[in-house]
C-alpha cells in the first residue's frame, strides 16, 4: 500500500472548509517564512559576491607569496608573511588544543564519568566557551607577553585557549554517542580499558571528533581579537615559533582603518584568501563526517 | 591461549592501564587549572582598578582615562543595546528560515537552504567587519538619515531614530551582528522544530488548521524553550564578539538615545585602547572584560534556567 | 547530499564573482625604487650598515608611521640583515609598549608624563628628534575649498560649541566665503595620540580663554565619531570619492601626509602673528628655527613666533633606553637611528615631513654616543 503523505491529502481536506481570512493569514505567513530565508540569503551572497569582487584584483598564486610592502599606501599585492602567520599560529594552536582536549574528553567520558570532578570539569569547560575571545588575549599578554615577547607562539597559546572547550565538548559527544556493547564486547574478549578506548572507542568516535576539530580550526583561523597583543607585526614571514609574527585576521583588521585603497585591496584580497581557508576547513569536516560517519 | 600468558598479559596491560588513565586525568585537570588560571589572573588583574572606582565603576557614565575616571556604564549601555538590536532583527530571521527549512521549502531545497546557513556560520568576524566598515557604513549613512527626517514628526521615535554622522552607529553594529548571529539561532531552532511530534501536526492539519495555524498552535508552544534556549545563546555571542563591532560603531563612550549614533562597547574599547594602557587604565579594561565574562555567564546560565522552567510548566518534565 | 550541495554553492558563488569581476589584470608588484637620496649636510657616526644584523620591534606614532615606512625601506637596502618591524598604534601604545619591554624602541610625538616614568622598566629613556611635520585641519565640505580658521573657533568648534559650518565664527574667519549651513561633524581618535597630545597643547597655548579640555594624548572630548589612529581619522573625514567617502561635513586634525595622500581639503590656520598660514613644510621650518631644544632634545615648537610660522608645527621623537641589554639590537638601532639623522632626512621631504635643522640633528647624533651598548 502506498504510504500516505498525510499533509498533500489533508490539504484537499482543507480548500473547501477554510475561509478566505485564514488563507490569506497563511499564504502571509508562508510569503514571511521565504522572505525571512531572503533576509538572511541576500546579504550573505552580497557579502561574498563583494569578497570575492574586491579580492579577486590582487588574488593570486603571487599575491600568497609576495612580501606586504612596508609602505602601506604602495599598491601591489602580497601577504605571504600573514599566509605563513596563520598557517603557523593556526596549526599550533591545533597541536596545542587537540590532544589535550581530546585526551581531556576521553577522561570525562570513560573514566569520570560522572563524578564530581568530571562534572567540575565539565562545568568548567562550558564557562571556559563563554569567555570573549580578546579576554583570552589579555591573559596570554600578562602572563606570557610581558615575560617572553610578542611571537606566534603566545597567538597560538591564546587560540588554543579558545579552542580547547569546543573539542571538548565536541570530543564527548561523539564518545558518547558510541554504543555500550561496541565497549562491552571489547571487554568480554578481555580487554582492559585503556586497550578497549584506544582499539574501538576512539577509531569508532573518530570521524566526528576530527571534524569537530576543524570546526574548531576554521574558527580559530579567523579569530583576530585574541592576537591583537600577542603577536605584533611583520613585512616579511617568519617561520619560527618565536619573534614577532602577523596573520591574515589581524591584517585585514589592520588595514580595514587605514584610508589607502592600495591597503585596502590587500585587505580584500587577504578577506578572500581567509574564506577559501575557512571554506576548505569546513567542507573537509563535512566530508569527513559524510564519508565515515556511516558504517 | 595458555592460562599463563593470559595472566601475563593482564598484569602487563595493567600498568598501561593505569598510565592512560592517568594522561587523560592529567588532560582533563589541566584543562581545569586553566580555567581557573583565567578566572584568577583577570580578576587579580582587574583589582586595582575596583579599588580605585569602587561601585562607580559599574554606575559612573564618565570614562576619562586622562583623570582617573573609570566608568563602565556607557559600554555596559552600549553592548547592552547593540545585542537586543541585534536580537531583534535575527530572532524573527532565524525562526523563519527555521519554519521555512521544517515546513515549507521543497525537499529538494532544504539542504541548500542549510548549506547557505552553514556558509555563513563560517565567514570570520574580521571579514564582516570590513564589509561593515569600508561598505555598509558610508552607504547606509545616507539611509538612517532619510529614516530620521521621515519619523521627524513622531516624538519617541525622533529620539531613537535621529541623525548619523558617519553611518557607523549602534545600529549598523546590531545590523552586522544580526548576520552573524543568525546561522546559530536557525540552526538550534532546527533542530528543535525537528523534534516535534510528527502526529501533533498531522492531527492539526486533519482537523482542518492551515499551515500557518498549525505552526502556532502545535510548534510553537511545543518548541519555546529551545527558541528561548537559542536566543540567548546569540544574545550571549552578539555581547561578547569584538572586532566587527569595533571597527563599525564609531567609538564614542556617551550614553544616548539614538540609534543612528555612534557608540561604543565593551569588548570594542578594551580592543581600541588595551594597546597604550597601563596601570589604572588597564586594569580598568581587564576589569571591563571580567564584566563582560560575568554577564555573558549570566546570561548563558538563566537562559538554562528558563529553558528548564519553560519546558517543566509546559511539558511536564520534572 | 549535504556537503555536493555545499560545494555546489560554494562553486556557484565564487564563479559568479570571477565572471563579473571588473579588473582582469592583477597588479604589476611594484619595484618600490628608492632614489639613492643622500644628505650629506651634517656628519653622522661611521657605523658600516652591512654589519649590522638583528630584529627590531616597534610601535607607537602613527604621526611619523608615514616617514617610518619609508625609512625602514631605505635602510633596510643598505642594512640588509636588519628587519625592523614599526606596527603604530599611536605613542600611548608605544610608550606602553616601551615600559614593559616589548618592544626596541617606541615612537612618540608626546613626552613622557613625569608620573610615568618609573614605570619603564629598562630605566632611562633618551629622546630622539627625527622630523616634524604639521598637524593640519583636514575637513570634508561641498562647495569650499579653502578655509581659514583661527584658534579660538577651533577650540570652539572641537568643544561642540560652534555646530554649524556657517556659524558666526567661522565666517569671521572667512570674509567673503559661502558657507553652507551642514551640521559639523567632529573627529577625533579613539586612541592615546600624541597627534591628540599636540593639537591640543596648541590650543591650550593659542586659545587659553577658550579651550578648556586640557592637554594630553586623550581628553574628554564631546561625543563624536573617533577613527584609529592618523589613518582612521582621515579615512573618517574622507574625500568624497569611491572608497574614501567619509562624511560631509567632517573635520578632524590628522597629519600633513596622511591628509595629503587621502586627498583631504586642509585649512590655513591664524598663527601667533595673526598671518593665515596654510600647512607646509617650509611654514614647519620657520617653527622649528624659532625654537630650541632642551638638553634632552624634546622641544615645543607649537604656535612659534614668526610671521611664516604654521602655529602647529608638531614634533616627533623616537624613544630608545639608554642602557641597551642586547648587543645585536643595541648596534641595529644606534645604526637606524644613525640612518634616520643622515641620510634619511633626504626622504622626509618625500613624504611630506620636514628636515631636521642641523643644530638638532648635530645634537642628536652626539647623543648617540650615550647609548650603552654590552660589549
Amino acid at each position: 500500500m502506498a504510504a500516505i503523505d498525510v499533509t498533500r491529502d489533508a490539504s484537499s481536506l482543507r480548500t473547501g472548509a477554510v475561509s478566505r481570512s485564514r488563507k490569506r493569514r497563511d499564504r502571509i505567513a508562508t510569503a514571511a517564512m521565504w522572505g525571512a530565508f531572503a533576509a538572511a540569503a541576500l546579504p550573505l551572497a552580497f557579502i561574498l559576491f563583494y569578497v570575492v569582487r574586491a579580492g579577486m584584483h590582487l588574488f593570486s598564486y603571487d599575491f600568497l607569496i609576495t612580501n606586504i610592502p612596508i609602505i602601506s599606501s604602495q599598491p601591489g599585492p602580497g601577504m605571504a608573511p600573514a599566509v605563513v602567520g596563520t598557517l603557523l599560529i593556526t596549526g599550533t594552536a591545533t597541536l596545542i588544543a587537540v590532544p589535550l582536549g581530546v585526551l581531556g574528553a576521553l577522561y570525562l567520558n570513560e573514566y569520570g564519568k560522572q563524578r564530581p570532578l568530571a562534572n567540575l570539569i565539565r562545568l568548567m569547560t562550558d564557562v571556559m566557551s563563554g569567555v570573549p575571545s580578546i579576554v583570552m588575549g589579555l591573559f596570554i599578554y600578562t602572563i606570557w607577553v610581558l615575560r617572553y615577547g610578542l611571537s606566534a607562539f603566545a597567538g597560538a597559546l591564546a587560540l588554543a585557549c579558545l579552542m580547547l572547550p569546543i573539542i571538548v565538548r565536541t570530543s564527548e559527544e561523539m564518545l558518547r554517542l558510541v554504543p555500550a556493547n561496541l565497549r562491552e564486547a571489547s571487554a568480554a574478549l578481555g580487554s582492559r580499558t585503556w586497550r578497549t578506548t584506544v582499539r574501538v572507542v576512539v577509531p569508532a568516535a573518530l570521524p566526528g571528533i576530527v571534524s569537530g576539530a576543524m570546526l574548531a580550526v576554521a574558527r580559530a583561523a579567523g579569530e583576530t581579537a585574541p592576537l591583537l597583543f600577542t603577536i605584533g607585526l611583520v613585512s616579511k614571514p617568519n617561520t619560527k615559533l618565536f619573534g614577532a609574527n602577523t596573520a591574515l585576521s589581524a591584517q585585514i583588521f589592520r588595514n580595514a582603518q587605514v584610508p589607502f585603497p592600495a591597503a585596502q585591496q590587500r585587505a580584500w584580497a587577504a578577506a578572500l584568501t581567509l574564506i577559501v581557508l575557512v571554506f576548505l576547513l569546513t567542507l573537509a569536516s563535512r566530508v569527513i563526517t559524510a564519508r565515515f560517519a556511516r558504517k | 591461549m595458555n592460562q599463563a600468558s593470559l595472566a601475563e598479559q593482564r598484569t602487563g596491560g595493567r600498568i598501561a592501564d593505569q598510565a592512560f588513565r592517568l594522561l587523560t586525568l592529567l588532560a582533563g585537570l589541566t584543562i581545569l587549572v586553566v580555567l581557573v588560571l583565567i578566572a584568577f589572573t583577570t580578576v587579580n588583574n582587574a583589582l586595582p582598578a575596583f579599588r580605585h572606582s569602587g561601585l562607580s565603576f559599574l554606575t559612573s557614565r564618565e570614562w576619562i582615562p586622562n583623570e582617573g575616571k573609570f566608568g563602565a556604564l556607557p559600554f555596559i549601555y552600549g553592548t547592552a543595546v547593540i545585542a537586543v538590536i541585534a536580537v531583534m532583527l535575527a530572532v524573527p530571521v532565524s525562526v523563519g528560515i527555521a519554519l521555512f527549512v521544517t515546513e515549507v521549502a521543497p525537499r529538494r531545497m532544504r539542504s541548500s537552504v542549510v548549506s547557505v546557513m552553514d556558509l555563513l556560520a563560517v565567514i570570520p568576524s574580521v571579514v564582516f567587519g570590513l564589509w561593515g566598515i569600508l561598505v555598509l557604513a558610508p552607504s547606509i549613512a545616507s539611509v538612517y538619515n532619510s529614516v530620521s527626517d521621515a519619523v521627524e514628526p513622531v516624538p519617541v521615535f525622533t529620539t531613537v531614530f535621529n541623525h548619523t554622522q558617519t553611518g557607523r552607529s549602534y545600529f549598523t553594529a546590531g545590523l552586522i551582528l544580526a548576520l552573524m548571529i543568525t546561522p546559530i539561532i536557525t540552526s538550534i531552532t532546527r533542530e528543535v522544530f525537528a523534534t516535534v511530534p510528527r502526529n501533533d501536526k498531522d492531527g492539526a492539519l486533519a482537523l482542518g488548521a492551515t499551515r500557518w495555524e498549525m505552526v502556532k498552535g502545535v510548534v510553537f508552544p511545543h518548541s519555546i524553550g529551545g527558541m528561548v534556549g537559542a536566543t540567548m545563546l546569540g544574545l550571549g555571542r552578539a555581547m561578547g564578539e569584538t572586532i566587527a563591532v569595533a571597527l563599525v560603531i564609531g567609538s564614542t563612550p556617551h550614553i544616548v538615545g539614538n540609534l543612528f549614533a555612534s557608540g561604543d562597547a565593551m569588548p570594542a574599547v578594551i580592543a581600541n585602547e588595551f594597546g597604550e594602557a597601563s596601570g589604572v587604565h588597564r586594569a580598568a579594561l581587564i576589569g571591563l572584560g571580567v564584566a563582560l565574562f560575568a554577564i555573558t555567564v549570566l546570561v548563558n546560565v538563566s537562559a538554562r534556567f528558563v529553558v528548564r522552567r519553560i519546558d517543566v510548566r509546559l511539558r511536564g518534565l520534572a | 547530499m549535504k556537503t555536493r550541495q555545499f560545494v555546489r554553492i560554494g562553486a556557484l558563488v565564487i564563479a559568479g564573482a570571477i565572471l563579473t569581476a571588473a579588473c582582469s589584470s592583477k597588479d604589476a608588484p611594484n619595484s618600490g625604487s628608492a632614489t639613492k637620496n643622500t644628505d650629506d649636510t651634517v656628519k653622522g657616526l661611521s657605523v658600516d650598515y652591512t654589519k649590522l644584523s638583528a630584529t627590531l620591534n616597534a610601535s607607537g606614532s602613527t604621526f611619523q608611521a608615514a616617514l617610518e615606512e619609508a625609512a625602514i625601506s631605505a635602510f633596510q637596502e643598505q642594512a640588509a640583515k636588519v628587519t625592523v618591524n614599526y606596527a603604530g598604534g599611536g605613542s600611548g601604545k608605544g610608550k606602553t609598549d616601551l615600559q614593559g619591554k616589548v618592544v626596541d624602541f617606541a615612537g612618540s610625538d608626546s613626552l613622557i608624563k613625569p608620573e610615568d616614568v618609573a614605570k619603564y622598566q629598562g630605566g632611562a629613556v633618551l629622546y630622539f628628534p627625527i622630523a616634524a611635520a604639521p598637524i593640519t585641519l583636514a575637513y570634508q565640505l561641498d562647495g569650499v575649498d579653502k578655509l581659514q580658521l583661527s584658534p579660538d573657533t577651533i577650540a570652539k568648534i572641537f568643544q561642540a560649541q560652534i555646530t554649524k559650518w556657517d556659524d558666526d565664527a567661522i565666517k569671521t574667519d572667512n570674509p567673503g566665503a559661502t558657507l553652507p549651513s551642514t551640521p559639523i561633524i567632529v573627529v577625533h581618535r579613539s586612541d592615546g595620540s600624541g597627534t591628540t597630545s599636540n593639537f591640543t597643547g596648541f590650543l591650550t597655548k593659542a586659545a587659553p580663554t577658550t579651550w578648556t579640555l586640557g592637554k594630553g594624548d586623550t581628553v574628554n572630548w564631546p561625543a563624536s565619531p573617533a577613527g584609529n589612529g592618523n589613518q582612521g581619522v582621515a579615512q573618517l573625514i574622507g574625500n568624497g570619492t569611491g572608497t574614501l567617502k567619509g562624511s560631509n561635513g567632517a573635520i578632524g586634525y590628522v597629519d600633513f601626509a596622511d591628509a595629503k595622500a587621502t586627498n583631504l581639503k586642509i585649512a590655513s590656520i591664524k598663527n601667533a602673528a595673526g598671518k593665515f598660514v596654510a600647512p607646509s613644510l617650509a611654514g614647519v621650518s620657520a617653527a622649528l628655527d624659532a625654537t630650541t631644544p632642551n638638553a634632552d632634545l624634546t622641544y615645543d615648537p607649537l604656535n612659534a613666533a614668526g610671521d611664516t610660522t604654521y602655529p602647529i608645527a608638531t614634533p616627533t621623537w623616537i624613544l630608545v633606553y639608554k642602557n641597551q641589554t642586547d648587543k645585536a639590537k643595541g648596534e641595529a638601532l644606534k645604526g637606524y637611528l644613525n640612518f634616520l639623522l643622515t641620510d634619511g632626512q633626504a626622504l622626509n621631504e618625500s613624504v611630506n615631513f620636514a628636515k631636521l635643522p642641523t643644530a638638532y640633528r648635530t645634537k642628536a647624533i652626539a647623543q648617540l654616543n650615550s647609548i650603552v651598548i654590552p660589549s
